[in-house]
This record gives C-alpha cells, sequence and structure tokens, in this order.
C-alpha cells in the first residue's frame, strides 16, 4: 500500500540520508561488526550532515521543526541499508536521549550541551536498567546524595546502548531512597567526570557493531547544574518519554521486516531447487503472502502512531500495543525468512542471518512485551 | 558571477539490471518502479557552480526541460543550495532529442536573463547522446568546451581544464560560455544537509510551457537529424568450461591452446 505519511520534503531528505549512509556508513559496516563498534567520525558527520536532532533549535544549530517523521525517515534507511547496528547510535541519540535535553533542559544547560548534541561532538545515552532490576526502575539502587553544589552519586547501571562512546549519560537515581517513584532524579554525567567508569563492551548475540556497556559510578561528584528536570520528578519523566521511545523501536521493527521481506523475495527467485526458482513453491508463496500482509498492517499501525505523536496524542497503551505487536511480527518474520533461507541462512556472511540476531533483543528492550501486555492490561481496569 | 546550469531527469542507473525493461514499439525505457534521478555529470555540474559561487559571490540557478517529476530533481538542486530553479515543462509522452532541447533550453535561457556562464553534464546516463551542450552553445551563439573537468573564475576570465585521451588541456575564456562538465574527484556532488533539503521547498521554483518562452509542441517536435530504428537490450550468451588438466602447466598450455583461435579469428 502507498504510504501517506510522508510529504515530498521527507521524501527528499530520504535521498539525502541514503546517500550519507551509503558514503559513511555502509562501507564500514562489516569492519565495525568485526570490531564490535563503529568509528566515532561517523557520529560526528551525522551531525554535521544534519542528521542528529532535527528539532532543535536554530540557535543551537538544529532546524527547530518539531517532526519525528524525520527522525523515523533516518531510522527506515538505517535497516533499509542493512546497516541496524551500525545505525543505532543515531536513533539511540535522537529519539530516545535527545528528547529530555529539549523538554528538561534549563536556559543554561541548553546553551551548554544543545550545539554538542546537534553536531554531534557529543554522543548521549541513557542509563535506567541496574544489574538487579530492569522493568523495576523504582527498586533501583543508585544513590545521589545532596552535598551542598553537587550530588555524590554511586552504583551501577547495565546494558547501556552508547555505553562506550557516549560523552552524556543521562543517569537515573534515587535522590531521596525513602521514597520509591518519588525518589528518583535524573542526572547527566559527562564523560571525564572524576569515578565514572565504563564496563566492558557486552558481547551481545547481535548487535554486534554496537557498543553496550555497564557504567560504574564511585563517589562521582555530579554539580547540581546536571540535574535534568526537577529533583523527584525522574521516573514522572521517564515515563513522559518511554512512548517515543516504544514508537522508535516499532520503527525500526517494520523497516527491518521491510528490508528482510525484500531480501528474502529476492533469494526465493533467485534460488533454485528441484528445478525451479523456490519462490514457485505453494509453502514459499503462502509464507510470504502472510508475512506480507503483515507487515503492511504494523506499517498502517505504526504510521498512525507517528502521526499521533506528532500531534501530542500518542498515549502510552497505544505506544504499548505498537511496540509489542510489531516487534513479535519482527521476530516471526525474521525466523520466516531465515527459514527460506535454507543452510545459508544459518550463515553470518547472510545478512538474514544477522538481522535475526539483531531483532531479538526488540521485544525485550524498551520494555518487554509482557511488560507492554501489563500496561494495555493496566489501563483496560483490569 | 551569474551561472546557470542544465540538469536532465533520467531513470535511476543503479536500478537492478533484471528490472530494467524496453518498450520495443515507442523505443523508450520503461519506467516501472525504478526511481528518478539526476544525471550525474548534471551533478558534476551543479557543485562546480557552487563552488564558483561559494569563491566568488553571485547566483547559480538551476533549469530543467521534462515532466512535473522533474520537479524532484530541481528541489534536490535547491537543497545543494542553489539560488532559484525553473522547470520548462514539456508536452507529449516521448523523450525529445538532443535539437528539441537545446531549442528548448536556448528559449528558456532567455527568457531567464543573461548569465555569465552556463554548465551541462557532459552527457546524459540514459541515452548518452552527448549532444545537446554543443547544439544549445550553437543556438546561443556561445563558446563552449566539452569534457570540463574544473573551472577557476578570475576577475571575469573562466580558465577551464578539460579531459582529453592524453592528458588535460587548459582554455581560457571571458563569459558568457559554455562548458559540459565531466566528473573528477573536486566535483563530487555534496549531500544535501537537512537544513537545506527543508529549505529548498521555500525557494522559488518558476515552471513555464513551451507558450510561456514563445514555443510551440511543432517547434520541438520533428526535428530528427537521427532516428532510432530499433531499441532492445542486449542478450547475454554466457558459457561455463572448466579447463581441465593434472598440472598447473598443463592447464595453462589448454587454455591458450582454447584461446589462440579465438584470438585468431578476431584479429
Amino acid at each position: 500500500m502507498d504510504r501517506q505519511l510522508y510529504e515530498p520534503v521527507h521524501g527528499a531528505f530520504r535521498e539525502a540520508v541514503r546517500q550519507f549512509l551509503g558514503k559513511e556508513v555502509v562501507p564500514h559496516h562489516e569492519q565495525w561488526l568485526e570490531r564490535g563498534n563503529i568509528d566515532k567520525r561517523m557520529f560526528r558527520k551525522a551531525g554535521e550532515q544534519g542528521l542528529l536532532c532535527v528539532s532543535a533549535a536554530e540557535q543551537f544549530g538544529g532546524t527547530g521543526v518539531a517532526d519525528f517523521r524525520y527522525n523515523c525517515v533516518l531510522n527506515e534507511e538505517i535497516q533499509a541499508a542493512g546497516v541496524t547496528s551500525s545505525g543505532l547510535c543515531m536513533t539511540l541519540h535522537n529519539d530516545i536521549c535527545f528528547p529530555y535535553f529539549q523538554r528538561l533542559a534549563n536556559d543554561e544547560q541548553r546553551e551548554r550541551w544543545m550545539p554538542g548534541l546537534v553536531d554531534g561532538s557529543l554522543m548521549s545515552a541513557i542509563a535506567m536498567t541496574e544489574p538487579s532490576i530492569g522493568s523495576d526502575l523504582a527498586s533501583m539502587s543508585s544513590s545521589a546524595k545532596d552535598d551542598g553544589d553537587a550530588y555524590i552519586v554511586n552504583g551501577s547501571k547495565t546494558f547501556i546502548t552508547n555505553g562506550i562512546n557516549a560523552d552524556l549519560v543521562i543517569v537515573a537515581v534515587k535522590t531521596d531512597p525513602t521514597q520509591r517513584h518519588k525518589g528518583m532524579s535524573l542526572l547527566v554525567i559527562e564523560e571525564g567526570m572524576e569515578g565514572f567508569e565504563r564496563g566492558r563492551n557486552l558481547d551481545k548475540i547481535g548487535l554486534k557493531s554496537q557498543d553496550t556497556a555497564e557504567l560504574f559510578f564511585s563517589n562521582v561528584r555530579v554539580p547540581k547544574s546536571n540535574l535534568l528536570g526537577q529533583e523527584g520528578e525522574g521516573f514522572l519523566n521517564l515515563v513522559k518519554h518511554l512512548p517515543q521511545e516504544r514508537l522508535s523501536i516499532a520503527v525500526t521493527a517494520v523497516a527491518h521486516c521491510r528490508w528482510a521481506f525484500e531480501e528474502t523475495l529476492r533469494y526465493v527467485k533467485e534460488r533454485d531447487a528441484f528445478g525451479q526458482p523456490i519462490g514457485k513453491f505453494q509453502n514459499s508463496q503462502f509464507v510470504l503472502a502472510t508475512l506480507k500482509t503483515e507487515i503492511e498492517i504494523g506499517q498502517v499501525f505504526i504510521d498512525r502512531q507517528i502521526e499521533a505523536l506528532n500531534e501530542g496524542s500518542l498515549t502510552a497503551e497505544d505506544a504499548a500495543m505498537g511496540k509489542w505487536w510489531v516487534t513479535e511480527l519482527q521476530q516471526r518474520v525474521m525466523d520466516r525468512c531465515l527459514q527460506l533461507h535454507g543452510g545459508y541462512g544459518y550463515m553470518t556472511e547472510y545478512p538474514i542471518s544477522r538481522a535475526w540476531a539483531d531483532s531479538r533483543i526488540q521485544t525485550i528492550y524498551g520494555g518487554t512485551t509482557e511488560v507492554m501486555k501489563m500496561i494495555i492490561g493496566k489501563s483496560l481496569g483490569l | 558571477m551569474k551561472i546557470l546550469v542544465c540538469i536532465k531527469q533520467i531513470l535511476d542507473p543503479d536500478m537492478p539490471a533484471r528490472d530494467f525493461k524496453v518498450n520495443a514499439e515507442t523505443k523508450e525505457a520503461e519506467r516501472g518502479g525504478a526511481n528518478l534521478v539526476t544525471n550525474i555529470f548534471c551533478e558534476n555540474a551543479l557543485e562546480t557552480a557552487l563552488q564558483i559561487k561559494e569563491k566568488t559571490s553571485g547566483k547559480v540557478t538551476a533549469l530543467s526541460y521534462g515532466t512535473d517529476d522533474t520537479e524532484d530533481s530541481l528541489r534536490k538542486a535547491l537543497a545543494m543550495t542553489v539560488d532559484e530553479a525553473a522547470l520548462i515543462l514539456r508536452e507529449g509522452d516521448s523523450n525529445p532529442d538532443a535539437e528539441a532541447v537545446a531549442k528548448v533550453l536556448a528559449a528558456a535561457i532567455t527568457k531567464l536573463g543573461e548569465f555569465d556562464l552556463i554548465l551541462m553534464g557532459r552527457e546524459s546516463g540514459d541515452w548518452g547522446v552527448g549532444q545537446t551542450g554543443g547544439l544549445l552553445a550553437e543556438e546561443l551563439g556561445l563558446p563552449s568546451l566539452a569534457f570540463v573537468d574544473s573551472i577557476e573564475a578570475n576577475d571575469g576570465t573562466l580558465t577551464m581544464r578539460r579531459q582529453t585521451d592524453s592528458g588535460t588541456e587548459t582554455a581560457t575564456v571571458t563569459g558568457p560560455a559554455l562548458a559540459l562538465i565531466t566528473n573528477n574527484e573536486f566535483n563530487v556532488p555534496r549531500i544535501p544537509k537537512t537544513r537545506d533539503v527543508m529549505m529548498s521547498y521555500r525557494k522559488p521554483l518558476e515552471k513555464f510551457s513551451l507558450a510561456d518562452i514563445g514555443l510551440s509542441a511543432e517547434d520541438v517536435s520533428g526535428s530528427s537529424f537521427y532516428e532510432v530504428t530499433d531499441l532492445s537490450i542486449p542478450t547475454k550468451d554466457v558459457q561455463c568450461e572448466f579447463v581441465e588438466g593434472d598440472s598447473i602447466d598443463e592447464k595453462i598450455g589448454v587454455l591458450a591452446s582454447k584461446i589462440q583461435p579465438v584470438v585468431a579469428a578476431n584479429s
């Protein structure tokens, strides 16, 4: 189906994104997969190209145009270019971290951080999960004790995307350990602050060129001028931003499905068995027909959610529905597409095998499928 | 300096070969699901013009003769930071030949004003005729140079370097003049920045009919100085044979014996 979401200007932006990825990411992707990290200069170039924090105010180098469709175009093209893991640093920075700075930073913080976030000299990450807590954020133990004009931060975080490369990390901490949700605050911890250390680049089954790390905080003195938003409102702010984070993951999921489908369609037309292309077998046709239908359904659903986000009406329940459904679809699509590739699909030199591994995290991070269903269940009064 | 760049939109040359089809009846390529893109040498010309403007100031105008779809290529030119753009809308379905295009471009340029320098791509990536530039120079009565890969502008003088089979030649000309641009490492087209992409939709893009520039459909039809009599995709006949032998030397000998008759037959 023709998508009605985009205007001609987004098409022109898409072409520029495609050119950028073709020049600065695709040629290096294999090398970055092998070394387990991107070359951070690519991120800086993305900033110079205007691909980061598009909606930032013009005075900070952005365009001042608040339109999530630009974020989605970048995300979709990353999937279409088959560089999911090398491009994730940009979508995480744009879709998930930047909104916190955009909405919560005071004037002084904006002056200090915005230009770097836009031009790519500052990469961001957000740290919520701890070794002993995942979805149950209110139980976190990382603490920030008041010490005059600063907080003294102790604790650790894990599974932090951009954890190795990030220059600014938004860290969820307990400023009041006697409280659960109301005791949480967000602090921006900067590269180079004494006592802030990064653990090893974690070895994952997929997203191999995406750095994911543990972060350790040992008596890190964080100036109170690095408090993002109000003290005690950290959880509230996290909850407010989660729908956009989940929608970003859903956009990735559908675009990744489209890429995998096209890869597989091409393969079944070229691969022969028993004297004919395997796409001629009824099973292949039925499998691909089913996936095609489901991907189109998912696309329509997510396109509507993108519109709702732009309108300011995307609810937590809607975002939860979109996130769980299309990421579960993504698992089915990758699995079925890999199956149609046969033995070659299990070989890492075939992109479908990496896509299969890359996609596995999608039903877990940003809130698991189970948590998404809990949110929806609660909204039903259950 | 006022520079005008003529650009052409063509079928994406990077489309998969299996998707490329021609219509034997109309003797034209079929678009199918392929993208339309700006001809790469035209983008080299745009880049050349923009670099001159950035060094000397002035204005760059992009001009194209095409359908409404061609607006996308002109918007891209604007996003590359061209100042203004004009589109002459084609009438009829068939692609015009080089002579007709030169006539249209000449009439359009006359309408748009005076320019110090007119740039075009050396040829287009679809038909590759490479005649339009020379014919346009003739129409406008301008000196022209082909295969130019760099231009320096100093005090009203244009120094152009052109590629030849044996190296390069340098020519100096005072404008107005026309140059057909080829690619080099210095005129790789820039990727439009996000802000410029957005701005490209706020810049002026004028559309003209043939009548607006003083021409009629008859003026640009039936002027062919050549005729396409047949259009087809070459069929590939690939034969693969593994050379047998117990050693490398033996295999080389067998290979040579197979090649020699072919070489002899073609020499």
